[in-house]
């Protein structure tokens, strides 16, 4: 099945934040080995390069590790992958306040409708 | 490389090939027990003369026939294969032009000499019968001396001389639908354009060559004339349109060879 | 390590119309790259004469520093945008061609994808239909182990399920020191495939990026952007 992609944002990118939602989600675990560049690639139905480079930005940012000849890892660093969790989550928020404001609410109203929300829900 | 080309060029239309030569064998079998060894020779020489006459000009067109089938089968293999979309994967084959050429020219003289040995068999099929061979015979002697040797020989030097022009035939084919290559949108047109200048060229130079030898075929004067002419017309023949042969073929394949190596577009 | 496909000053003329003119491209290894521009563009000009199938006008072009001939085409798997089979030959006969003429073949692969596609070898192609012929064609070509792969419109003619195959089959041949090089008019599907585009524009070369950085740069899809540079 082949992930789903926007079409007006860098694929590397999109390809990231894939894998990042993977990990939180528990498909993979803190120390599992990822799937070869190729066989992601084939999953995502995407070029192999491009795939390669959203693996080498992970990478970069610590959250994966390559060991020499085995492959790709997930990071078992608690902090780096809660510090991932708290990164993606402020980026909601931010993204929901923005859109909230473009509806016109200001940030009293919106905690407001916050509440009100989980009360409902519960 | 050469020789998977020519392997897979050879089974091209190779069915067609069979087909017309199986005809043509059937015919002279069939001419041979149904009208050549029913025939009297001894009869009046008129009717003789008509149905003789009549069953020469049918077998006459039948082998001309196969003939230009033959031509024809090896003009459009070379055209469909070289020229039209086949030629994608022709041209796209990890072979040199020269090799294409080579490929087309060995299997095309394999076929047109399997073609004129056929027709060899043909002709023995249709006059080895009893009654001709017999018939023959009162009239050996006289055919020798017009001849200046037996017929069997004479027949020889002509099968030798047909096997030899073979290649030269299979080339002239092949020059004209390149140069029809050479025009875009009209390339069947041109070929058969090339075609019929060529051969006319080849033929006014033919009329040409004859005339300065002094060996104009005034046929007349060859067959009753006196002993050994036919034969030494035949050589001083041979010579002269051999060396013609052998220019015009040498030029069509310097012409060939340099369109399939420069000019190749395909459309 | 020497470029695949190396294009310098390359014009291909019709009488008074240029096809390509003065072209200049370079290619390098490793890539799946888009060949896109609009009908009558040049791109299958481009593609026969990297094939050997036309004759420049004028410029030239290298394929691994060699001009078009014998050795090339051992290194080039090509498509056409036509069907170059004999329709009178049987698939089982002309995977025997192949298998003859072209030492890269790899005679296993090309037996399970034709049977993924359901495609029988004994069946003569003349009895297959057009998309199934294409399939065909396209089994073969991506059966050859080759350093440049060029495909011309290899998913114009087949249903949906069998383009998502084809897409597939080609990314799983593909080797990462190959390249290939397909033209197409349908760029939403190979999109996210491609490393880079080549927009063709009358005969000429009027873009060469990646898919990314043209994403990041414009903050639209391909797709989009050829809408926009051709709309008509």
């Amino acid at each position: 099945m082949p992930w789903d992609l926007d079409n007006d944002r860098p694929i590397y990118l999109q390809l990231m934040e894939r894998i990042q939602q993977d990990i939180i989600a528990g498909i993979y675990n803190p120390g599992d080995k990822l799937p070869s560049v190729r066989d992601l690639a084939l999953d995502a139905s995407v070029n192999p390069n491009t795939m390669q480079k959203a693996l080498s930005e992970l990478e970069r940012s610590g959250l994966v590790y390559s060991q020499r000849t085995s492959g790709r890892f997930i990071t078992e660093d608690e902090t780096m992958l809660k510090k991932m969790k708290k990164d993606l989550a402020s980026e909601h928020i931010h993204q929901f306040f923005e859109k909230m404001k473009l509806l016109g609410f200001g940030d009293e109203e919106i905690l407001e409708l916050i509440q009100e929300t989980i009360k409902e829900e519960k | 490389m050469l020789g998977k080309l020519i392997k897979y060029d050879l089974k091209y239309g190779a069915k067609l090939f069979i087909i017309l030569h199986a005809l043509l064998l059937l015919a002279s079998i069939l001419g041979r027990i149904f009208f050549l060894e029913k025939i009297d020779f001894n009869a009046d020489s008129n009717t003789l003369l008509t149905s003789l006459g009549l069953f020469i000009s049918i077998y006459l067109l039948l082998f001309t026939a196969v003939c230009f089938g033959v031509m024809l089968l090896l003009a459009i293999r070379f055209y469909k294969n070289l020229f039209t979309d086949e030629g994608y994967l022709t041209w796209t084959l990890p072979a040199t032009p020269n090799q294409q050429l080579w490929a087309k020219i060995i299997s095309g003289t394999i076929w047109y000499a399997i073609d004129i040995m056929l027709y060899s068999l043909c002709l023995v099929i249709l006059v080895t019968g009893k009654n001709v061979t017999t018939a023959f015979a009162k009239i050996a002697p006289e055919v020798t001396e017009s001849l200046g040797m037996p017929l069997s020989r004479y027949s020889l030097y002509m099968l030798i001389f047909l096997l030899i022009s073979c290649i030269g035939s299979v080339i002239m084919i092949y020059s004209c639908v390149a140069i029809g290559q050479l025009f875009p949108g009209h390339r069947v047109l041109c070929s058969v354009i090339a075609y019929i200048i060529i051969s006319t060229v080849i033929q006014i130079f033919t009329f040409i060559i004859m005339a300065v030898l002094g060996i104009f075929p005034n046929g007349h004067n060859y067959v009753v004339g006196t002993s050994g002419n036919v034969g030494h017309y035949l050589i001083t023949v041979f010579k002269a349109s051999g060396a013609l042969f052998l220019i015009t073929t040498a030029i069509e394949y310097a012409a060939t060879h340099y369109i399939m190596n420069k000019k190749v577009n395909l459309i | 390590m020497k470029p695949i496909l190396e294009c310098q000053g390359l014009t291909k003329k019709y009488n008074n119309f240029y096809a390509l003119s003065n072209l200049n491209l370079t290619l390098d290894r490793g890539q799946i790259i888009g060949l896109l521009g609009p009908n009558g563009s040049g791109k299958t000009t481009l593609i026969k004469l990297i094939n050997g199938l036309l004759t420049p006008t004028d410029g030239r072009v290298m394929i691994n520093s060699l001009a078009p001939g014998a050795e090339t085409k051992k290194l080039v798997s090509y498509l056409p945008e036509r069907s170059y089979l004999n329709d009178h030959m049987r698939v089982e006969e002309i995977l025997s061609y192949f298998v003859d003429f072209y030492d890269n073949f790899d005679l296993e692969r090309a037996r399970k994808m034709l049977h993924d596609l359901e495609i029988d070898t004994n069946s003569r192609l003349r009895t297959l239909s057009k998309g199934t012929k294409e399939k065909v064609q396209l089994v073969l070509v991506m059966s050859r182990d080759a350093e440049l792969y060029i495909l011309d419109e290899p998913i114009g003619g087949v249903d949906p399920a069998a383009r998502d195959y084809i897409l597939r089959t080609i990314l799983t041949n593909y080797n990462e020191n190959a390249t290939i090089l397909l033209s197409t008019h349908l760029i939403t599907d190979i999109e996210n495939v491609l490393d880079r585009v080549l927009f063709i524009q009358n005969g000429q070369l009027s873009l060469n990026a990646s898919v990314d950085e043209i994403r990041t740069k414009e903050g639209k899809s391909v797709d989009a952007l050829f809408r926009e540079v051709f709309r008509c």
